[in-house]
Parts: structure tokens; sequence; C-alpha cells
């Protein structure tokens, strides 16, 4: 895990600032870093978003392949994910050493994203039993500073809103064999309902307090935080205590609710940004990394 | 330059691939017309003075044709008239999808220089590249590219308007959807120099060309108001191409090429491809069920339930008189068809469902005119005649009446008895042997155009003389005595031979061969020609070279006493004709005497001659009969098949006398010679390149091909084995019936017909190299360079592997090379139907002159209701029918297990000895045929009584 | 009819480039601040994400440490959507492993690694997007990342393949063109030194020169382009810095 180094005096200076409300960086505890988000970025992907948080980056690209229903659930498709911590973000991933970070986090996005609640998976199924989307989601971790699962859950959001899936259907020959048609017109794809998609806040515990979107230095001074997932409604749908210290149950409520109210009002710029980044069309250019 | 306005262009295959492809736009591509002062190009293709006189058009003009102009009306856009034409890209694509014999006419015309053919990268351009909109399907894009083009180069030329008598762009099409939409969108009034014309009107405007009319082919629309529509469509509707495919997929469909039968119009087979080497046959029968499928086609045919499965009929029958009517029933004529056939000749029998690939081409044949006088609408019978007839429009029937023409098919609706098709071009009279051999290489696809500049800008200068370079990189051979030995008035000598006897008491035996890859390197303009020639095409009394004449019968051609460059194969035998040592060189030989074959037999019979060429001729016969001898233990076949020769009349080249060819000794000893330097030239350069290597091929014939042979043999008692060549020579070679000396030679020559093709092929493409005819593991072609192409690059590989010569990319490249031998076999194969055709018609015009003759003859095979006889004394083989439409038809009883066919009381085996008169049919003067009739024996009301003429006193001499 | 028409008559290619022309190339430099050099390089459709660490102490296993020069570390990987069929895995296959270590060569070729012995430089690319020429636009962002790291080379390292197509060679082969015989070099080109050439398909000796010479001629090219994003990149610093 990309880790920072803090000396025992610059951890006093964070722990008493935060005490007062005040970040190094002068953030307030529930603020969050400059956030910026580009959907598209990765023309042969079928959806795709980047997004920088501070100093941490993430690409997600996601991939539609026709692929066969689980035998459980015959009439949805699925979504797989997969994280690579790339060398680029930093040296101690290079080889394998990133394998155990992306694993954490990919099992983590599988009980955020992949239900039916999250996502409407009934809608990608193409004919029950036999043929479903999966959607194959991608995580590209570029520049690691902190708050990881916060910033890839963003980027997964709109990533998914911008997913074209070209459209299919099936036709039945004489001898009742099924054919998928695709359609003719690349204009003729169907889109994701992303609005019930829920976004993940970590709350670090620092000290007495806590404090959302910590960088990595903040992130060294505390020894445990709160994964929570929210829906635009303040509905929590997952809390994942991770770290390696102790929280007491009383810090775990005051740190859900921080949540949800922090969670519930990240969904509605996210989401007016997103509409506004879509009816800009393709007449404006991607500034991808080039920006 | 490089204008990156860059884009994405999706493409989907397969599953759900997202391809991205990179699209870049460009302000550097010019418009290529003269008069434009703004483009910075450096030539002009369009002319500034582009007249077609037109009605329509009375100004100068360039044409803009769409997609499906350029399809439909491609043999109009060929006529030498139409010039001037911007074929764009987007045209260019749609056509190369669409058809690629097409496209490769189009692609041709645009080379063209007189033609002023300019391709357009509207693709490309910045201000005539299009996007697709959402909602508007592919063909629609298209059609709104191909409209923004001509709108754009309207405008570019606007202010050219003056300079030029109003120069305007003139867009064609035959769509009227694209027209109206061009139209509405205000085409017209936003530029008023756009015309959008039909391609039809624009045609029938033209006003020097009336004849052009002709050539229209017919579209869409106007097939609709035109056509005699029955109320009852003809045959089922064909599947669209993703059932097909869905079928073939699923297994339900077979994909095949479509065999039309030669004997029979309501019979075809599909050939099936299965893996590997086999492939399966399927059987058509009757007019709905071949569904308009025309010869060559690829098809997918669905099969019969068993019960419904037939035999292939061994009925002749052919689509004759006047036109028929769409309505009519067919039952009439496919009622002969439907004969009980035994459970175990059924075939597997089939419908054809779909069409996935037509392969139409022009058709050479001649025009059926209308009874009716007035009638625009005339049947053209195709000479050949696995291709159906066809409907044409034409206003010229009168002058074309008894002319060979060319015609092409536009389509077959699905309520037509016949297809639609257009004239092309005219040949000639018919019966004129000029327009008779033209028609022959045409149908045969046999190139025969003379050679362009470009091709003989290649040829060695004259005088031409060995350069002192050349000398002493080459092995002087000139002191042999090296002699060839060539059928009479044989000018292109590819081969030369010696034989001397060394110090040691060895034999040296040198075989020299035109050294051809010398003269033709690799990848000019002479090469490729060559190339596409394959082979060179011998006609009677004709000649159609692979290589201009001066290589083939002077710089190459090994003639006696001039100094020749030769690529020479030269082995040490001891007197057993066992090899001790093989070598190979570019050499420079002189031969000092070019015999025929007679002439050297005559050397080597007469003990008075003992001459250094006799001697040397000795040695050869003697080594020759050794290695013949040894190649037939090892197991070559020694087939037979009759040859012809006419005699000429030097004057008027018509035959004037017929002879089957005779074989000499001396044919067999340069044979011989021949193939064992094939052969130790195919190890040579295996050895050396085995990827790469090209070589010849005989496969074994499957078992079932000697059905007929077996069956033949046992009516005379005779066993033949088959199971290896060993011992079908051995069991040929035994096979003799007392009194009947001819029997052997007759079973030869059916043998010979059991036998597959020999092919060539790299070998780096195929594991199987056996030859099987010569029992020869390896075998190759490497002493014919001037009249086969594959020997040339044989030469080449073997000049490299000893190291004369260096290499060159294509020579290596397998997939070129294998490429290139499908070229050389189908070449090969249709220079030897075109052969046999020469031979058949040179026999008519022999018949012609002659009368009716009564002739004895064999039977070679039995059908139903005929017998195929051959006359070994003119190695012509007939049909004799028995039933004949005006004739109440014999009681005739056919069966298969014999085969035999009893006609009245007589019962005819294969082999039985019968006399018949031979006579010429000219009443159809585009099948002329070799008409014959039984004469003996004598059957009442079937045979006919022997002529008055007295044949010609001269026995005909069977045995030899 | 077989496959594509990769070049027509009229002399333009699939994507309408002519035969010698190059794709659209653009870059930037120092796209991470959390890097040593990283820069960012597109070369058509192909995208490529390079960053350096380094020079640095040796990490891991001493044993590697070089006495006279820095030990130069590269990791090739691809992002796992950026071919048009998804990769299971985004590196550690065969063909990534390979290409790391032609990236080592080709860069031990050009850094001044004897200015820093036994210390190492880790170079890591990553593809975003691949349309073909993956190495050489690998090559072209690492130059850019190793000069934003600010460590001495003796000359940018350019890279491009080049194919052979009717007798013609083309220049920066999209995917769609890299089923023809292709070459790929990497060049120093003030020197004209090759650091890397790579040949895979077969092609005839009397071609490969002709074909050299286009290689040459394109990493020329793109060494043009490389220069331009390096001094602008500059000003851009430079203007900051003064005024900041």
């Amino acid at each position: 895990m990309a880790t920072a180094q803090v000396s025992e005096a610059e951890k006093v200076y964070i722990l008493h600032g935060i005490r007062e409300d005040l970040r190094v960086d002068g953030r307030g505890c529930e603020d969050y870093r400059h956030m910026e988000i580009e959907t598209d970025v990765v023309s042969n992907t079928d959806g795709s978003a980047k997004v920088t948080l501070g100093h941490t980056a993430v690409l997600v690209g996601i991939k539609a392949e026709i692929g066969k229903p689980r035998p459980m659930i015959p009439n949805e498709g699925y979504l797989e994910f997969f994280v690579d911590c790339s060398a680029n973000a930093t040296p101690e991933f290079e080889g394998r050493g990133g394998e155990e970070l992306g694993t954490e986090i990919s099992n983590t996005l599988y009980k955020v994203f992949n239900n039916k609640h999250s996502v409407d998976l009934q809608s990608l199924c193409i004919s029950p039993g036999e043929h479903c989307w999966v959607l194959y989601v991608d995580v590209l971790l570029l520049q690691c500073d902190g708050n990881l699962y916060d910033a890839t859950s963003v980027a997964i959001k709109a990533a998914l809103f911008s997913t074209k899936i070209p459209r299919v259907h099936i036709s039945t020959d004489d001898e009742g064999g099924k054919e998928i048609e695709l359609s003719d017109d690349p204009y003729d794809c169907m889109r994701i309902q992303v609005e019930n998609v829920p976004c993940i806040v970590t709350l670090c515990k620092v000290g007495h307090r806590h404090v959302v979107d910590a960088t990595l230095q903040e992130k060294a001074c505390s020894v445990a935080s709160l994964i929570i997932s929210v829906t635009h409604k303040g509905t929590v749908t997952c809390t994942r205590k991770v770290g390696g210290g102790s929280l007491d149950p009383e810090s775990v409520f005051e740190m859900t609710e921080a949540g949800k109210r922090v969670g519930k009002a990240l969904h509605a710029p996210l989401m007016k940004l997103l509409q506004h980044e879509e009816s800009l069309g393709r007449k404006t250019p991607k500034v991808g990394f080039l920006g | 330059m490089l204008k990156s306005k860059t884009f994405v262009k999706k493409t989907r295959s397969g599953g759900v691939m997202k391809i991205v492809r990179e699209h870049y736009l460009r302000d550097d591509i010019w418009c290529g017309s003269e008069v434009c002062t703004g483009c910075k190009q450096e030539s002009t293709v369009l002319q500034k003075d582009a007249c077609i006189e037109s009605n329509l058009c009375s100004y100068p003009h360039y044409l803009i044709p769409d997609t499906n102009v350029v399809l439909h009306q491609i043999d109009v856009l060929e006529d030498p008239v139409i010039r001037n034409v911007i074929i764009l890209q987007t045209v260019l694509q749609e056509v190369r999808h669409r058809s690629a014999p097409i496209y490769k006419r189009v692609k041709d015309m645009i080379h063209e220089k007189e033609k002023h053919f300019y391709t357009f990268t509207n693709e490309h351009h910045r201000e005539t590249f299009i996007e697709r909109e959402p909602g508007e399907t592919a063909n629609d894009r298209n059609d709104r590219a191909i409209r923004v083009s001509a709108k754009w180069y309207s405008q570019h030329l606007k202010p050219f308007e003056a300079d030029t008598e109003g120069l305007k762009v003139v867009l064609l099409t035959n769509d009227l959807r694209n027209k109206q939409t061009a139209e509405e969108s205000g085409f017209r009034m936003s530029s008023a120099t756009v015309f959008i014309i039909s391609g039809e009107e624009y045609i029938k405007s033209l006003i020097a060309n009336p004849e052009l009319v002709d050539r229209l082919a017919l579209s869409n629309d106007e097939k609709v108001t035109n056509e005699i529509t029955s109320s009852k469509l003809l045959y089922p509707e064909h599947l669209p191409l993703s059932r097909i495919q869905a079928g073939i997929k699923s297994g339900s469909f077979l994909q095949g090429t479509f065999r039309a039968s030669r004997d029979n119009y309501l019979e075809a087979t599909v050939f099936v491809q299965g893996e590997g080497e086999d492939g399966t046959e399927v059987l058509l029968q009757g007019l709905q069920n071949l569904n308009r499928a025309v010869h060559q086609d690829v098809v997918a045919v669905q099969l019969l339930p068993r019960n419904q499965w037939v035999a292939p009929s061994s009925v002749v029958l052919q689509d004759e008189g006047a036109a028929k009517d769409d309505n009519v029933d067919e039952e009439e004529e496919e009622n002969t068809l439907k004969e009980s056939a035994t459970e175990s000749v059924r075939k597997p029998t089939g419908k054809v469902v779909g069409i996935i690939k037509r392969n139409w081409r022009p058709f050479c044949g001649m025009l059926n005119v209308s009874q009716i006088k007035e009638s625009t609408r005339h049947l053209f019978t195709p000479a050949d005649r696995r291709i159906p007839r066809i409907r044409i429009e034409t206003r010229q029937a009168a002058t074309l009446a008894g002319q060979r023409i060319m015609v092409a098919i536009d389509g077959w609706p699905k309520d037509s008895r016949y297809p639609n098709g257009h004239f092309v071009r005219s040949l000639g009279s018919a019966g004129e042997k000029e327009t008779e051999e033209e028609v022959l290489l045409l149908e045969h696809d046999v190139p025969h155009q003379a050679f362009s500049q470009a091709v003989l800008s290649f040829l060695p200068k004259m005088p031409w003389a060995i350069t002192p370079e050349e000398m002493a990189k080459r092995m002087d051979l000139r002191h042999l005595t090296v002699c060839s030995v060539d059928p009479p008035g044989c000018t292109d000598i590819d081969d030369a031979l010696h034989c001397r006897e060394l110090e040691n008491g060895n034999l040296e035996v040198g075989v020299h061969i035109a050294d051809v890859s010398h003269f033709i390197r690799p990848g000019n303009a002479l090469d490729k020609e060559a190339a596409n020639r394959g082979t060179t095409v011998y006609l009677c009394g004709k000649r159609i070279d692979m290589v201009p004449e001066l290589l083939s019968s002077n710089l190459c051609s090994l003639r006696s006493n001039v100094e020749r460059l030769a690529f020479s194969c030269i082995w040490e035998m001891n007197h057993k004709a066992e090899i001790l040592s093989t070598k190979f060189t570019k050499s420079i030989i002189n031969s000092k005497a070019s015999l025929t074959y007679a002439e050297a037999q005559m050397r080597i019979d007469d003990t008075s001659m003992n001459d250094e060429i006799t001697t040397s001729l000795r040695g050869l016969n003697k080594l020759a009969k050794i290695l013949k001898r040894q190649r037939i233990e090892k197991g070559a076949l020694t087939l037979s098949s009759l040859e012809v020769r006419f005699h000429m009349d030097s004057e008027t080249h018509d035959p004037i006398e017929l002879q089957t060819k005779e074989l000499m000794e001396t044919n067999s000893m340069v044979e011989e010679f021949m193939l064992l330097a094939n052969i130790s030239v195919a190890q040579k350069i295996y050895d050396e390149f085995s990827e790469c290597a090209l070589l010849r091929k005989h496969p074994a014939p499957p078992p079932s091909n000697y059905d007929i042979l077996l069956k033949a043999a046992k009516s005379k008692n005779v066993e033949i084995h088959t199971d290896s060549a060993k011992a079908l020579a051995d069991s040929l070679d035994g096979a003799r019936v007392k009194d009947f000396p001819y029997f052997n030679t007759l079973l030869r020559i059916l043998a010979t017909r059991c036998m597959m093709q020999a092919v060539y092929f790299c070998s780096g493409m195929d594991s199987d190299f056996h030859h099987y005819g010569l029992a020869s593991p390896i075998y190759t072609h490497f002493t014919s360079p001037i009249r086969r192409y594959a020997d040339i690059i044989v030469h080449r590989l073997l000049a490299v592997a000893i190291g004369a010569d260096s290499t060159y990319a294509d020579l290596m490249d397998k997939h070129k090379q294998s490429a290139l031998c499908n070229n050389l076999n189908y070449r090969h194969k249709m220079a030897q139907y075109a052969q046999r055709s020469s031979v058949a018609f040179h026999t008519q015009l022999f018949f012609k002159s002659r009368g009716i003759l009564n002739e004895e003859g064999f039977v070679l095979f039995v059908r139903k209701n005929a017998i195929i006889v051959l006359i070994p004394k003119f190695g012509l083989e007939g049909t004799v029918f028995f039933d004949s439409k005006d004739k109440t038809a014999p009681n005739i009883v056919f069966d298969e297990e014999g085969p035999t066919l009893t006609v009245e009381q007589h019962t005819f085996h294969i082999f039985d000895k019968v006399k018949v008169t031979i006579s010429l049919d000219a009443s159809n003067i585009q099948h002329q045929k070799i008409r014959m009739a039984l004469t003996e024996p004598v059957i009442p009301g079937v045979s006919v009584p022997v002529p008055d003429v007295e044949p010609q006193a001269k026995k005909p001499k069977l045995d030899r | 009819m077989a496959g594509l028409e990769l070049l027509s008559d009229q002399g333009y290619r699939l994507d309408g480039r002519k035969a010698t022309e190059l794709r659209k190339v653009q870059a930037r430099m120092g796209v991470f601040a959390q890097a040593d050099g990283s820069a960012y390089l597109e070369q058509g459709n192909t995208r490529a994400l390079a960053v350096v660490y380094g020079p640095h102490e040796m990490r891991g296993s001493r044993s590697r440490t070089l006495h006279d020069r820095a030990a130069i570390n590269c990791q090739y990987s691809m992002a796992t959507f950026s071919t048009a069929e998804r990769k299971r895995r985004p590196h550690g296959d065969r063909k990534s492993t390979e290409m790391s270590l032609h990236l080592k060569q080709t860069f031990e070729a050009a850094i001044m690694t004897q200015l820093y012995p036994r210390s190492q430089i880790d170079i890591y690319v990553k593809i975003l997007q691949s349309d073909g020429g993956n190495y050489s636009v690998c090559v072209n962002a690492a130059t850019l990342a190793v000069i934003d790291a600010g460590i001495p080379m003796r000359d940018y390292v350019c890279a491009c393949s080049v194919g052979f197509v009717d007798e013609t060679p083309l220049a920066d082969l999209c995917y769609a063109e890299e089923s023809v015989s292709s070459l790929s070099v990497a060049l120093l080109p003030r020197g004209g030194q090759i650091a890397l050439l790579q040949m895979d398909a077969r092609l005839h000796q009397d071609h490969l020169e002709a074909l050299m010479e286009a290689a040459m001629t394109a990493c020329k090219g793109v060494s043009k382009v490389l220069d331009e994003v390096v001094r602008q990149h500059l000003q851009e610093a430079a203007v900051l810095n003064v005024c900041p």
C-alpha cells in the first residue's frame, strides 16, 4: 500500500489542526479536495472516465461483452471488476506488488456495485439463461495520494453513466436456433441507469475526530477508517471498517452519520456535471491527459 | 500538409468488439481537372474539353456515376465514347465490396489514359467528408456523400465556367429515391450546375451512339413496368444472406459451387467442399430446384428428405426452340426426368435456397431472333451449354442475327423464365474461322491480345549477341554434339539433348533447356504478362504465345547452328542407366541439328549412318529404353488418348486431312529424358527451398472413379486391379482379348478418363507430393520454359540454388506462389479445353467438305438413351441417339449394371463394334454438331441405310 | 476479396495518410506531480503514459547494483481495456516481459548511466489505448518522461514502425496495417545510431534497405515533434517560474 512517512512532529501538527477543523491544506473535516472528472477518455472502450482527486488519479474503462448469465440468476447480467495498481502509481506496485491492494479494492467494489439495487442488472439480460451483457469494469490507478475508494467509486459511476452498449436483438431462424444480431446503426445503443449507483465515502479517524478524503499524510496519522457506500437518497448500502486499529461503536455511529451527509451531497453535483458534459456532445474536444 | 481533424470511426465486427480507427481529413486532395487553377496538382486527368454529345447535356460535362450505375452499367462506361468521369472513393469502395470483377474493370478503366477517369478521394477530403447521422443507414450515408461531393465539384468548378463554355457536373443515378432526395434538398436550386440524371436517360440521350442503348442493363424500376408479368411466381424466393449464413452455420444448408450439367439443362450438381480434400456432390433437378442459379455461382443448397432423392438422369436434354412463356407449365419438360431409379444409385438431392455469390461474366453466343418482327426482346443462346438462355433487348436484332455476340446477365427476377441481360459487343459472323477462334478463346478465358508496348519494351534489343561477361559466367558447351528432336514445324524449341562416352567408359547425358529466365526478369511487365498467361495455347493452325515471338521463336528457341543460352542438367550414367552424378549449370550451347521425331528415328534405324549426331541419338535411345523399363517397373502408367493432327491447306488453312498422331520410339526417348530432368530438378529445388518449391503432383483417383473401367473390363471377362498404380499398370498390360487387338487401347482410353488432374502447388502449402501417373515421389516442370510459366519459376529457383542468380521477395513468399499456382492450374485447364474445342471445330470443318461417311467404331460408353461411339480412324467421339423428337421412340431398356442398352432386339455393350454414318449437322449454326447414325448392326426403324457415297477405300489401321 | 486495401492507387492509406506520413503526435510532459518525471504521449489512437522514478538508491536486492553506472529498470504494461478485445492481465505475460526488456536495452543505450553509479532508474510505461506501434509509442513517451525527470541522455530516443506494402514502405503503422511485415526502429537521431531494431515477419533482403531508410526518416520526424514538445514545456515552466 502506498504510504507516506510522517515524523512525530508532523503528526502532532496534523492532529492538532484537525481538532480545530482545519486541515493542513486548509480544508475543513468534511471537505473534499479539488476533483476533476472527464468521461469518454478512452475511445475503444464502451464507457470510460478519468477522475483526479488532489494528486490521486484513477482511470476506469468499461467494456461490454456478451456472456452467459449466472445459473442462479438467469435473467440478469453482471459486472466484473478488476483493479490494476500499476507501477506508474508507485514503484512499490512493480511486479506483483499491487495485487493485494487491487484484490482488496475490487472485492469491495463487487459488494457495492454488483447488485440489482445499484445497477439495473435485468436490463443487461439479452435472452434469459442464454445471453447477457457482462460489463468488465477495469480500474487503473495512475497516482496514489490517499482516498482511493472514493475516487474509484466516483469514476465508476461516471464511467457507467457514459457507457453505451450496442443494441442487439435476437432473431430466431426456422430451426429455432437463436442468433444475436447487432444493430446496424452505431447511434442505436443502450444506456445504463446510474441514478441508484452509490458513491463510497471513506472516513478516517484521526485523533478524536474523523475526516473525509484523507491525504496520505493524514492517513498515516489515522488508526482506522470506515468505508460507507451511500446512494443519492442517503441510503447506506454497505459499510466496512478498514485499517489496523480499532473503533468504538459510538464513533462508528457518528462516522456513519457524517458519511451519509457527505455522500448524499456528493451525488447531485456529480450528476449535474455528467449531464452537462453529455449535453456538450462530441463537439468539444476531449482534454484527456493533454490538458 | 496533414490537416488532422481526427475523429473515430466505429465498426463492430463479430461479437461486440469495438474497433476505433483514425480517419484523417486533408486539404491537399485536388480535383483533377485541367480547367482548375486553384488546385496545386502536378498532373490532371479530366479534360477541359469534355464533350460527349448528348441531347440532355449540350455543354461540356463531367460525369459522376453512383455505385449502382457503375455496378450495372459497367459495359456502357467501358465504351470509348464515355470519357471524363469522376469515380468517387465512396463509389469505388462500395463496388469493391459488392463485386470483385467489376472493381477490377473499373480500376482498369482508371488506369487507361484515354478514358480520363479520375478517382476523387472524397472520404478524406476536408470539405466532402460527412459523418453518418443518427438514424441514417449506411447506404443513405453513402448516397449523401456522393451528393455532397457532386455539389462540391460543381461549386469548385463554377469560377471557371466562363472559360469552358459552361462546364458542368452531371450526377448519374438510377435510384429514384436518391434522385428525389437530391432534388428535394434543393440540390438543383442551390447550385444550378449539378444535374441529376438517371443512367438510362443519359445514355439514351447520347447522339452519336444509338447502339449504346442496347448495352444498358435493365434497371429495377424498368423491369417492374415492362416485364411480361405473370401472375405466378416461377421460382421460390432466394433467402437473404443472413439467413443463409445462419443456415450454413447450423448445418441445415450447404455451401458450394453450382455446376450446371452440359447435357441436361434441368440438372446440375453443387460441389460442396468438405473437410480436407474430399467434397460431396449434391444433385439438383428441375428448374424450381435449380432456382435461377447459373453455372459457377456460389450457392446455398438445402438437402431434400431422403425419399425424394433421385439418381442423375442419363438423358440428354437441351433447352431448345422458341422462348417459352413464363407461365408455361414446366411439368411437361420435367416429366422426362422423373424415372424411378433403384435405391442404390440415388444421390443426395437438394434445392437452391439462396445465392451467396454470382459469378457472371459476359457470355459468347448467338441471338435467337424473336418471331415477332417488331419485338425488341430476343432470346440469346450462349455457346456454353451450361449457361441458360438469356433474354435481351435490342433494336439491332436484324444485324446481329447470324453473328456471334457477347451478352452480360443483369439479373434474374423470380417471375421470369430466363435471366435478363444486355448486349455487350459483336464478335463477327458465326461460322467464320476468325470469329469462332475468338469465341473459343473468350469462352476459355485465354488472354490473346497482342503484347502491349510496355511488355515489348522489356525485350532485348536486336541485334542480340551473347556478351563476353555472360560468356564468362557460363559453362561453354558449344563443342558438344547437341541436337533437338521435336514435332515437325516446331519453332519454339525448348529442349535439346546430347550423349557422349566419357574416358572412364561411363556416359554423359545432357538435357539443355532454353534459358528463358535470363530474358524475363522478375516483376517487370513482360514477366507479369507471362505469369498471367501462364501457358502457350496451341490451337489447330494457331499458337497463342505466352512470351513475345522474338523470344519464343528466336532468342530462346534452341535452333541449330546458332549460339544460344541454356540451362543444362548433366548426368553421368553407367550403361545400366544408373545416375552417378548430377550437375546443373547455366551454359552456352550450339545445337548441331534440329530434327523431327521421324528424322531422328530414321537416323537411329539407318545402320549406315555413323556420324556424331546419330551415335549420340543411339546412346540416348538405349538409355531411354532402360529408364522407361525401370519406370514402368516402379508402377508408372502408360495411358492412351487419341490425338489427332490436321493437315492444313497452306492457302486456306482449312483442314484437308485428319490423322491420329503416331508415336515413335524417339517420342518416348525425348520424353524419358525430360521426365528425368524434371524429377532431378524437383528434388534439387525442394532440398534447397522446402517451403517455396514449385512442384507438380498428380493425386491418386478415388476408387469410385474406376467403376466404369471395371464394369467395362468385366464385360469382356478381363479383371483390372486398381489398388495401386502398379497393379493398374500390370493389369492393363495383361488385358488382351483374342481377335480384338484394339481392346487394350480402348481400355487405356477409359483408364485415362478415370484419372485426376495433375496440378502445380507450392511445397510449403501441401504435404502430399506424389505423382501417381509417373509413380514418382516428387515432380515438377523444368523443361518447357518457353511455353509454360511454371518452368520459369522453377528455373529461377534452380538458378538461386546453384548460385547463378539471386532471389526476389515474391519467389520466397509461399502465399504468393500458391496464388500463382492457382492461376497456372486454371490457365492450363482452360488451355486444354480450348485446344479440344479447336480440334472439334476443325473436325467439323473437315466433315463439312466430306459429306456423309460410313465408318467403323467402338462403343465407348452406354447412356440411357444413347451410345457414345469412338471412331479410331479420326480419334472422333460422337453420340448416337435412339430417341428423337420427330420419330416415335423405339423400345429402349437400359441396364445400369452392365451397363448395357437394349434397343428393340439388339443389346449394346461397351466395346461393341458398330458402323455409323458421320455427317455434319449444320442446322444450328451455333452448335454445329457431328451427327452419327447407326448403320450396323441393322435394327429396323432405328438404323439408317448405308449412304450411297462410297467411303474412302483406306481401311483404318487399328492396331499399333 | 481478401482483406483491406492498405494502400489505394491514389496513394492513400486506410486512414487517409500518405505512405510516409506519421500519425498525429501529441504529448504532454509532467502529467503527474508525485513521480520524478512523467509524460503522456499519443500517436493517433495509441496512447501511452510513462513515469520515471530516480535516480535513487537500489531498491530490493542489492545484487543487481552496478558499480560503474545506474541500473535501468523498466516495466511495460497494458491497461486491460486498451485493446479491442479485453486483456486478462495487464502485465507479466510473455509479450510484456519482452517489451520491458526491449525498453531497458533501448534506454541503456541512451541514458548516460555512468553519471549515477550504484543507483537505479525506474521507467514505467502503460499503454492506455492500443492501435499499433505500441513499442514505438512507449519509447517516445518514456523519452519525454526521462527528460522531464532531468536525467541526462545522449540524445532523444525516437522510435517508429514501418511496414512494406505493394513495394512501398509505410511509416507509423496503425493496428490494421500491422498485418504486413513490419520493422520497428529506435533511433538516436543526431548521430544516426540505432538503439533497437526489430523485425518479426519475413521480408526479402532486397527490401530491407528501403525499409530502414523509411524508418530512419520517420524517426527523425518523430524527434522533431518531441523536441517541440520539450521546448514548449520548458517555456511554460519558465513562465510559471517568472511570474508565480
